[in-house]
């Protein structure tokens, strides 16, 4: 038998049916909200929630400029501005004066070099590195302006090893800021190895520099070069400052030249954050600032007081912005007047300061160095 | 009436679960468990791989791992596409000391392939697809493979996309004026320039292909590629810790037919909780045969590796056991 069903319960039936469908669609909803790709989202420094920030961050002086998904920002009292969209911008220089930059374009096949007003204008094109002949594009990478401003060095994969076209090495460069068309070359690498990178000049002529060998097994090293001589031939003119096993490559000076601060990976994968006395030819022992959590372009307050650095700070592995004090009078010990090797680690005086995260969400380029300008 | 109201809201809430894992159920049942046995002639070969029959508990198992494209250059006579494997990394895990192995095989190394000819090891999946491969290096090497694992390269470039990137040190400036530009191009001998910097970064799908797959501007050419493929492993096991069961829908559409293995779900479940628990790089060991375990000669017209196979079957018997 049968009942008939009356308009009450045909209601009751919907609104069931309604709910259980609803509950269905919540719990898609529930479960897609909840994946950990979620967090893997990082912000733009401008974007809101992130433009203006207090703390630590607020208190670094001076201007920071630094380079996230292809743009150029800029950090000044903890607020974020915009000086280049998004379009390849790359590894900022700040010239002396503080007025402009030095910044890479990078496109698909090859990379150029532009003179940048501080505000974002572009003022010259330093370099023409595309050609219609595919072969015939250039990198450039790494400006660097000397402390006199007159000087510009920077990485090119110029000349082409015509011979052995698989063999593409970038070389470190120099040229008149103000005159562009007059470049001279300074390093010859070694083959096969990428190349002489990171060019930090002490003045227009004297460099250091991150060179690549091989060892005798074949394993490629970096190390930190002093040199005072362009080198054409491949004679290697200067020396050394760290060891091949120590792995040592971003050198920074400090403001008053008397340290150095360096990315060291002594053979792993894991990087350290150390700094040594440098008294102009070499460097004393280093005192590790800053270990195992994969630091990268450290750069010096305009006071000396410390460091700021990147790191992987969020889930995604994505690179934050970090501060850390440097302690005054670091470690002085005996340093190594000639030959390739600075003096050993030797035992911190005290515990090394704690770096200080000071961005959460964030995607600085890692391989971009922090131009920072009082 | 009651009764009624709770079973309708627990069925639309495993109907909105079953919908929302629907992708990933698809590719459980598409993807894995893919088994096929390949027999060699070789008088000495045994038939295999069925690669299939691990469990995973405190024994020791061998998974290979292999990446490929399915690039059109090497489109067969008969106009069908051929997987040229072009990473082939052999892992070996032992659950009880927490330790593992890897140890990666040059793509050009010299040994019989399923057909009974000899060349170059990439070349094996041409013949039974990642069987075929198995079935040769488990000869070659002379040791037993549980298991194998197969990305295409799209697929491992969306796996880094959907994780957010990798994290690497890079030990070198990765320079590359002919690096072949095969993924997104229409034309399968295009070759693009490559410049991967120096240092720690945080590189993308995109990037990190770059990375592990460049080699003509590494003097160790394939060796040099193959620890920074290992490298790359590494740091995207370091982020697979983070993912959750929500995400594998997600991943399941991230891979769209560019994953496959031999394991089964139970296999994979079983894996899971020993995969988090390798949580310090110390605790995986890396091979490269570089020489003298290998020598660069021209064989048929061809740039190959023949293996020192009284060096590298000890080492290899040492870490993988024996067939």
């Amino acid at each position: 038998m049968t009942r008939r069903l009356s308009a009450g319960r045909i209601a009751i039936l919907v609104v069931l049916l309604l709910a259980d469908a609803l509950t269905g669609f919540e719990v898609y909803r529930y479960l897609g909200a909840h994946t950990a790709a979620r967090l893997f989202q990082p912000q733009k420094p401008t974007d809101p929630g992130q433009q203006h920030h207090s703390g630590p961050i607020a208190e670094l002086p001076g201007t920071l400029y630094l380079a996230s998904e292809g743009a150029i920002y800029r950090l000044r009292h903890g607020d974020f501005g915009l000086v280049l969209p998004a379009g390849g911008w790359t590894q900022p220089a700040v010239t002396p004066d503080g007025r402009s930059l030095i910044v890479v374009k990078r496109q698909f096949a090859f990379s150029d070099l532009y003179l940048v007003s501080s505000g974002g204008q572009i003022q010259a094109q330093l370099t023409n590195d595309a050609s219609k002949r595919y072969e015939f594009n250039d990198w450039a990478f790494y400006p660097r302006v000397t402390p006199d401003g007159g000087t510009l060095f920077f990485d090119w994969d110029r000349p082409k090893d015509l011979q052995a076209t698989y063999n593409v090495t970038l070389k470190v460069w120099s040229m008149p800021l103000g005159n562009p068309n007059a470049p001279r070359r300074w390093t010859t690498p070694v083959a096969y190895t990428g190349g002489d990178v990171q060019p930090l000049p002490l003045s227009p002529t004297e460099l250091i520099y991150t060179r690549y060998f091989r060892d005798q097994q074949g394993n490629v090293h970096s190390e930190l070069w002093l040199t005072s001589r362009p080198d054409l031939t491949g004679l290697l003119p200067g020396h050394a400052l760290t060891a091949p096993e120590d792995d040592c490559s971003q050198a920074a000076l400090s403001p008053d030249g008397k340290r150095l601060a360096m990315i060291c990976t002594h053979g792993g994968q894991t990087t350290s954050l150390e700094v040594a006395s440098f008294d102009g030819t070499a460097l004393g022992p280093p005192l590790t600032l800053v270990g195992t959590m994969q630091a990268a372009e450290p750069a010096w307050a305009p006071d000396g007081s410390g460091l700021v650095f990147l790191a992987p700070g969020n889930l995604a592995g994505d690179f934050q912005l970090f501060w850390v004090r440097v302690p005054v009078g670091p470690p002085s010990g005996a340093t190594t007047p000639s030959g390739p090797a600075r003096a050993r680690p030797g035992p911190s005086p005290s515990p090394p300061p704690a770096p200080v995260q000071l961005t959460t969400n964030l995607d600085f380029d890692a391989t971009s160095p922090i131009a920072w300008h009082a | 009436m009651v009764a009624i109201v709770l079973v309708g809201l627990v069925v639309s809430c495993l109907g909105g679960a079953l919908a929302y894992f629907a992708p990933a159920l698809a590719l459980a049942y598409r993807a894995t468990g893919r088994t096929a046995a390949v027999s060699l002639p070789h008088p000495a070969g045994r038939a295999s791989s069925a690669a299939t029959a691990t469990t995973v508990g405190d024994r020791a198992f061998t998974v290979l791992l292999l990446g490929s494209d399915d690039d059109q250059k090497f489109a067969n006579a008969n106009g069908g596409k051929t997987i040229v494997t072009q990473s082939m990394i052999l892992v070996r895990v032992d659950p009880v000391t927490r330790r593992a192995v890897m140890l990666s095989i040059p793509r050009d190394l010299w040994i019989q392939l399923p057909n009974g000819a000899y060349g170059k090891a990439d070349q094996a999946s041409e013949f039974g697809g990642p069987p075929g491969a198995t079935a040769a290096v488990e000869q070659a090497f002379d040791i037993k493979i549980d298991a194998w694992v197969w990305v295409g390269l799209t697929g491992l470039i969306r796996l880094i996309d959907y994780m957010g990137g990798v994290d690497v040190v890079t030990s070198q400036p990765v320079m590359d004026d002919y690096y072949p530009a095969d993924i997104d191009s229409k034309d399968p001998y295009a070759y693009e320039r490559v410049a991967v910097l120096p240092g720690p970064q945080h590189l993308n799908g995109h990037d990190a292909l770059q990375y592990v797959r460049s080699r003509h501007g590494d003097l160790q050419g394939d060796f040099g590629r193959s620890e920074r493929q290992q490298q790359v492993l590494m740091a995207l096991k370091a982020k697979a810790r983070y993912i959750k069961p929500e995400d594998l829908p997600n991943l399941a559409s991230t891979f769209n037919g560019e994953l496959q293995t031999s394991m089964s779900l139970t296999q994979i479940r079983g894996l899971l909780p020993l995969a988090q628990a390798f949580d310090n790089p110390d605790q995986i060991q890396h091979l490269v045969l570089l020489p003298p375990y290998t020598t660069s000669r021209t064989i048929d017209g061809q740039d190959a590796l023949v293996g020192n196979w009284s060096l590298i079957l000890p080492l290899v018997h040492q870490y993988f056991g024996y067939a």
